[in-house]
């Protein structure tokens, strides 16, 4: 666990609410002034059951969504500061893996076109051979043989999919990687399938990872620390195996309980 | 810690009769006549405590609703199936069924708030189904106590309130409860119940299966579980019977699972799933992609992925569990008989 002076990711405080049916009077909370610190280099999982604000956090941290309250810095700069250029370098330094692998693909474009997209943004150092070269080596190491990168993504299981959006999102050698929910859509071998590449890539990939998952047993396996959310909080934080094998909070008590 | 491992293998005394048999079946669509599920044979024993496990498209959900009447659009291609005694006609077979089975097993389907009318307080529903189910004679003040009744007991607070409430008043927890109060209020002998927690937040979840099983051991209830969660199932029943692509692999006691060579996919699928006693060492994935029900293969469905496969897994018949034995493997080698 890498204790730098300058974290990757530090929420401090951060709250954001939806408003419900135009009255803003009637706000509904999802996520109620949240603290969450991720260093350079770890796996840190977000646990929490459905309407927790799992995915409400993940939005943020990827700037995908504002938030109404506290501050975000990302490698120490206040994102509310950020210049054009900044702004500009986040979106290569920080990728997202969505739950549905669908969603995140383009359906008219084919794979090796996917992944090679990311590139043209973020890598403009190489050119159309280059990127090509680069999309085949990606998704055969994502488990996609180079021979199927001319196919579109119906042409793919979900599982397959999820590896296609995940070599698409390492594409660029992001910094970050946060991950929705990645197996939840898929079948149990499946699931085990793509939870093998997440270890592999931890292991060889110099990854800081944002691990967002309601399974608490992946959690423990995987992530070197955990945060353990409920109806917009953070309830409980700290070494995902102290966390989940000695939870101090009522609620992560229960939940682990209730695990089969 | 609530951990329970196989808690409900009933004592059965040799000479008891099943309260299911099912005997070689098969389910085929109408439209083509495309066999999707064959040769599962298996039977139940009253108050026993009964699990099917298989991937997404294995067949599960088509198996059951087609042999409870309910599919119309397949139909039972083979085989035959006794309940309590007595044999559901192969003619008219789907009408036969919801005949003599619509009273005696309770159905939980698998997306269950569809089967609540939402425009219906939810006394109402329950009334009515206790009115199907007993008749009218039992007169509308006896029912509202015997569906408020049977709300208490299924978990539901304040049932007298409850009552006259709407199902979108519900969590998705509570709704399901109203889901099984429905189908609980016929006094079934079997109650199948088809994924009934996989929407389910991991704290509710777990008291809904306690509700079931606490249920069963109360009331003599059989349940049949249907889940893809090999792990639930495996702290939940007695017997496990494992589905893929549309055939039946195994039939397996709880216990013997990750404590004995079992049958080949019920093994590696076990081995595919973090439980919390587990480290990722332990976790082995399955290479290649599931073979959903109704590819046609001939011999083992499996065979595609099997690390135990030989040829002959490709052309032999795959075995039938025959004489309905408790415990059965279906592998051509084999493995975990
Ligand atoms: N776009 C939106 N508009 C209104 N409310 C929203 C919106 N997005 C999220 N919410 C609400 O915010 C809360 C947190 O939602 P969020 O999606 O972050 O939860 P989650 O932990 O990701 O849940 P899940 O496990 O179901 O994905 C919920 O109450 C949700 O209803
Ligand atoms: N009415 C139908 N018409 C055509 N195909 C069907 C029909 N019902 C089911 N199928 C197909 O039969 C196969 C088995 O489906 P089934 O719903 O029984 O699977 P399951 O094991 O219940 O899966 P899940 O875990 O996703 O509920 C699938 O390939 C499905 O697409
Ligand atoms: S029959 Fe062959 S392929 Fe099927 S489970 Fe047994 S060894 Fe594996
Ligand atoms: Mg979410
Ligand atoms: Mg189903």
């Amino acid at each position: 666990m890498a204790e730098t002076p300058l974290p990757m990711v530090e929420l401090q405080g951060v709250s954001k609410s939806f408003a419900r049916r135009l009255f803003i009077q009637n706000r509904s909370f999802a996520l109620r002034g949240i603290d969450i610190t991720i260093g350079r280099g770890e796996v840190v999982g977000i646990l929490g059951e459905s309407g927790s604000g799992k995915s409400t956090v993940a939005n943020i941290v990827t700037c995908l969504t504002g938030y109404d309250g506290g501050t975000y810095r990302f490698k120490g700069r206040d994102i509310a500061t950020f210049t054009r250029r900044e702004r500009f370098a986040f979106k290569s330094d920080v990728q997202i893996v969505f739950q549905d692998p669908y969603g995140s693909l383009n359906p008219r474009a084919t794979v090796r076109a996917s992944v090679m997209e990311s590139l043209l943004l973020h890598r403009r150092d190489l050119d159309k051979a280059g990127r090509m070269e680069r999309a085949d080596l990606l998704l055969e190491e994502v488990g996609i043989p180079a021979s199927a990168g001319d196919r579109f993504p119906h042409e793919f299981s979900g599982g397959q999919r999820q590896r296609i959006a995940i070599a698409r999102a390492i594409a660029v050698e992001p910094e970050l990687l946060v991950c929705d929910e990645p197996l939840s859509s898929l079948d149990v071998s499946i699931q085990a399938q793509i939870l093998e590449l997440f270890v592999r890539m931890i292991r060889e990939r110099a990854l800081t990872i944002v691990f967002i998952s309601h399974d608490v047993n992946v959690v423990r396996l995987i992530c070197d620390r955990v945060y353990v959310m409920n109806q917009g909080a953070v309830v409980e934080s700290g070494p995902a195996r102290d966390v989940l094998s000695n939870p101090k909070n009522e609620y992560t008590a229960r939940l682990l309980d209730a695990v089969y | 810690m609530t951990e329970t491992l196989s808690p409900a293998v009933p004592s059965t005394a040799q000479s008891e009769a099943p309260l299911l048999e099912i005997r070689d079946a098969a389910v085929a669509l109408k439209s083509g006549n495309r066999t999707m599920v064959s040769g599962v044979s298996l039977s139940v024993m009253p108050r026993e405590v009964f699990g099917i496990v298989g991937e997404s498209g294995s067949g599960k959900t088509l198996l059951t609703r087609t042999l409870l009447g309910l599919q119309d659009d397949a139909y039972v291609a083979a085989g035959s199936v006794r309940f309590d005694g007595r044999d559901i006609p192969s003619q008219g077979y789907a009408a036969s069924a919801r005949k003599l089975l619509g009273h005696s097993i309770g159905f939980v389907p698998q997306d269950p708030f569809s089967s609540l009318n939402p425009s219906m307080k939810i006394g109402k529903q329950i009334t009515e189904a206790i009115h199907l189910a007993k008749g009218w004679p039992m007169g509308a003040e006896k029912t509202r106590e015997a569906a408020i009744r049977l709300m208490g007991e299924v978990g539901i607070p304040e049932p007298a309130l409850a009552f006259d409430q709407y199902p979108d008043q519900f969590s998705g927890g509570m709704r399901q409860r109203i889901v099984f109060a429905i189908a609980l209020s016929q006094d079934p002998k079997l109650l199948v119940a088809d994924e009934p927690t996989t929407a389910l937040d991991a704290i509710t979840q777990r008291r809904v299966i306690e509700l079931i099983l606490d249920r069963s051991r109360s009331h003599g209830l059989a349940v049949i579980l249907i889940s893809h969660n090999l792990e639930l199932l495996r702290q939940s029943v007695g017997r496990i019977a494992v589905l893929y692509g549309g055939q039946l692999h195994t039939i397996v006691d709880a216990g013997d699972i990750g404590t004995r060579v079992v049958h080949p996919y019920a093994e590696a699928l076990f081995a595919c799933i973090p439980t919390r006693e587990k480290e990722l060492a332990d976790i082995r994935s399955i290479p290649g992609e599931p073979v959903g029900a109704g590819f046609g293969l001939t011999g083992c469905a499996f065979s595609t992925r099997c690390a135990h496969a030989e040829p002959i897994c490709r052309t032999a018949p795959l075995p039938l569990n025959e004489r309905l034995a408790p415990r059965f493997s279906a592998c051509i080698l084999g493995r975990g008989a």
